[in-house]
């Protein structure tokens, strides 16, 4: 079972074309299409206030860009796989008041800040990959469909987080403020951390077995099965993945605010997979590349901030995301029927 | 075969029991810690409720893990206490709606409590409840909100918020000591276009700025959907687009922590005033750091204390009205910097 080497069940990834059509598929590549579409956003906000693109406003733009894009890059591989992740946003929340309950002691005895960091992220982390392992389990042993189990979480985190903290912000941590601001150039320190694990992630999703497995999974999970690999050990660690990368940015909540907030992550699950279908990946799994959602995610930045700036009613502001929603979901469906024999 | 399928269902069973646990557990969190187990006996001899008999009183609001709330438990209970009375205290955890109040207070009223008081999420939509309590002859109060019709409840109390958005305006004046001619660029975060206590304090806010500092100018209002990090995004935007801003206006407290983190991590404390909302212990201890020009903070605790407390007075003085007052409001307080140690402790919300 075990030298199966490429499972047969793989469908191949968007970009696999040959190299004979590689114009064509550049010119239909819905990653190209969303970087002109991010281009022209950018453009429109500057023509609007150049303070958009001020490097203090780049600074803003990359750290809520880095609250996000983890959210979203988890989800990316539950939704390759097939599968759908609602708890993310409660894993945050959760993860950042355990922390802060963790850190708090710490901040009040002065203890070193980077000390006081890493053991947040430690135990972060360590929410993140419990409440993983909490999903796999509802759904190996209890059965239940991703959409359930993770919507169980997702009521039961934000409870918890609410009961834990009597709703109001656990912590007061000056320094970890002062380290959220901390930027080189226009590239806040959070920023580039957060860009090296989406750059390792990317290499684990598109050029390692693990990456094959899980578009495997969700193009075909019964013809995976067949192939002889482990779907279900493979998907409970798609699911402590996601979790783990929503414990870490409950991480990265505290840092921007300086305390653990029950209600951070409120909602963010849905931003998290707007990210991700905009960036062109199926909801059916199976399709999609981490470099769309990372697309998908910067334009969803860029369209919050710049509606700000440019002083429009803030009841817009979802209208507009729902309009990105729609403009790129239809874009895909699209792109499907004019390639016919390519699947979406 | 057969053995595996068995494994299978043993391995089903065991989950759905940890989930059955699970859930009992959290059932468990949830029901408040003050509703005792002599509740039930309690409330089943309360509808008597003759002036010696034993008194229950049911206490039901909306989210019941907002600070907000909290702290009106505290004060319900130390009334519960202080007069010797049982307080049912349930509301759903987190949900602020009437979807999720109507059923827990129906069970409230099946229970048939001595007296019902009630923070209504929705004036109309818990209307029916008041008015089935009524006809069953349990006296009612209202607490924070209130329903339309108030003729028939007992008495109303609650927090005024267009006079602590005045007093928000006038804090905010002081800060930057403002001078006629001169013209101040403030902006305003708000947790949702539909939320009435925001409402109300931007409309008592915007009122006193009109008639009495036509210099301060709202130059933009947000949203934080009660998000901390949307919130802290907004302020940061803001610095972007109003280098010369003079004035934040946090209206409740996400959008007061979202506003505080803000303008540390920029070094902007001192720089631009911040009047926030909410007196969470994390902001007190903020506001005397400075970062904070000045809070305001709701009575809670006294609302849920005069409640119980009114209830208490006419169900013990033979169901008269007497000395029992039909509106009672509540000023929100300002707290600064300079403000006594004692009164900040007094207004400062429970913490976990």
């Amino acid at each position: 079972m075990s030298q199966v080497k490429q499972p047969p069940a793989v469908t191949a990834p968007p970009q696999a074309g040959r190299p004979a059509s590689w114009v064509r598929s550049v010119l239909s590549n819905q990653q190209v299409l969303l970087a002109v579409a991010l281009a022209v956003l950018v453009i429109y906000f500057t023509a609007r206030d150049s303070a958009f693109v001020s490097s203090s406003e780049i600074v803003v733009l990359l750290t809520n860009f880095s609250t996000l894009i983890l959210l979203a890059v988890g989800e990316t591989f539950v939704i390759i796989s097939g599968g759908i992740d609602l708890s993310v946003g409660a894993t945050c929340g959760i993860a950042g008041v355990v922390a802060a309950f963790a850190m708090r002691g710490m901040v009040n005895g002065h203890d070193n800040e980077a000390l006081v960091l890493l053991v947040g992220t430690l135990v972060c982390a360590a929410m993140g990959i419990g409440v993983g392992f909490l999903n796999a389990a509802l759904m190996n042993w209890a059965r239940l469909v991703p959409f359930v189990a993770t919507l169980a979480t997702l009521g039961a985190g934000t409870g918890m987080a609410l009961v834990l903290s009597n709703g109001v912000p656990i912590g007061s941590d000056s320094s970890a403020l002062s380290f959220g601001a901390e930027h080189v150039g226009p590239f806040p320190y959070l920023f580039l951390i957060i860009a090296l694990v989406v750059v390792i992630a990317w290499v684990y999703l598109h050029l390692s077995r693990y990456g094959r497995y899980t578009y495997a999974i969700g193009s075909n999970a019964f013809a995976a099965r067949a192939a002889g690999i482990n779907v279900r050990r493979h998907l409970t660690s798609v699911y402590v993945l996601s979790g783990l990368l929503a414990g870490l940015t409950g991480m990265v909540f505290y840092i921007r605010l300086g305390a653990g907030a029950p209600s951070s992550g409120d909602g963010f699950e849905l931003t998290a997979i707007a990210s991700v279908v905009i960036g062109g990946v199926s909801l059916f799994g199976g399709s999609g590349r981490l470099t769309g959602t990372v697309l998908g995610a910067l334009i969803l930045t860029v369209v919050t901030s710049g509606l700000i700036i440019s002083n429009v009613s803030p009841n817009w502001n979802q209208v507009a995301v729902a309009l990105c929603i729609a403009a790129a979901a239809s874009l895909q469906a699209l792109r499907a029927l004019a390639t016919p024999g390519r699947r979406s | 075969m057969v053995n595996r399928l068995s494994i299978r269902s043993k391995g089903a069973r065991r989950g759905l029991a940890a989930l059955a646990l699970a859930s009992a557990g959290l059932l468990a969190a949830c029901s408040s810690s003050s509703s005792t187990p002599a509740a039930s006996s309690g409330a089943a001899s309360g509808s008597g409720s003759s002036s010696g008999g034993k008194i229950t009183v049911a206490f039901n609001m909306g989210a019941e893990a907002d600070p907000f709330f909290i702290a009106m438990n505290l004060g319900a209970e130390a009334a519960a206490k202080a007069l010797g009375v049982t307080l049912i205290w349930q509301g759903d955890p987190s949900v602020y709606s009437p979807s999720t109040q109507i059923p827990i207070a129906q069970q409230l009223l099946a229970g048939h409590p001595s007296a019902f008081i009630i923070a209504p999420t929705d004036p109309s939509a818990l209307q029916p409840i008041v008015n089935q309590a009524i006809s069953q002859g349990i006296p009612v109060v209202n607490v924070d909100t209130h329903v339309n019709d108030l003729s028939k409840v007992l008495s109303f109390i609650t927090g005024n918020n267009q006079q602590g958005g005045a007093a928000a305006a006038d804090a905010m004046a002081q800060a930057l000591h403002y001078q006629s001619g001169k013209t101040y660029q403030i902006v305003v975060g708000a947790s949702s276009a539909t939320t009435t206590t925001n409402t109300a304090r931007l409309q008592g806010f915007e009122a006193e700025i009109k008639a009495k500092y036509p210099g301060m100018q709202v130059v933009s209002e947000e949203y934080s959907e009660s998000q901390p990090a949307v919130a802290n995004t907004n302020v940061n935007n803001w610095l972007t687009k109003y280098p010369n801003l003079a004035g934040i206006f946090a209206i409740d407290g996400t959008n007061a922590t979202g506003a505080s983190a803000a303008l540390q991590s920029r070094g902007l404390v001192g720089k631009i005033a911040l009047v926030g909302y909410d007196a969470y212990s994390t902001n007190v201890a903020l506001l005397q750091k400075h970062v904070f020009t000045a809070l305001i903070a709701q009575q809670p605790y006294q609302e849920g204390y005069t409640a119980v407390q009114d209830v208490v007075k006419y169900l013990r003085g033979g169901k008269s009205t007497s000395g029992i007052q039909h509106l009672v409001t509540l000023p929100n307080i300002v707290l600064t910097p300079s403000t006594s140690s004692s009164v900040l402790t007094q207004y400062t919300y429970p913490n976990a």
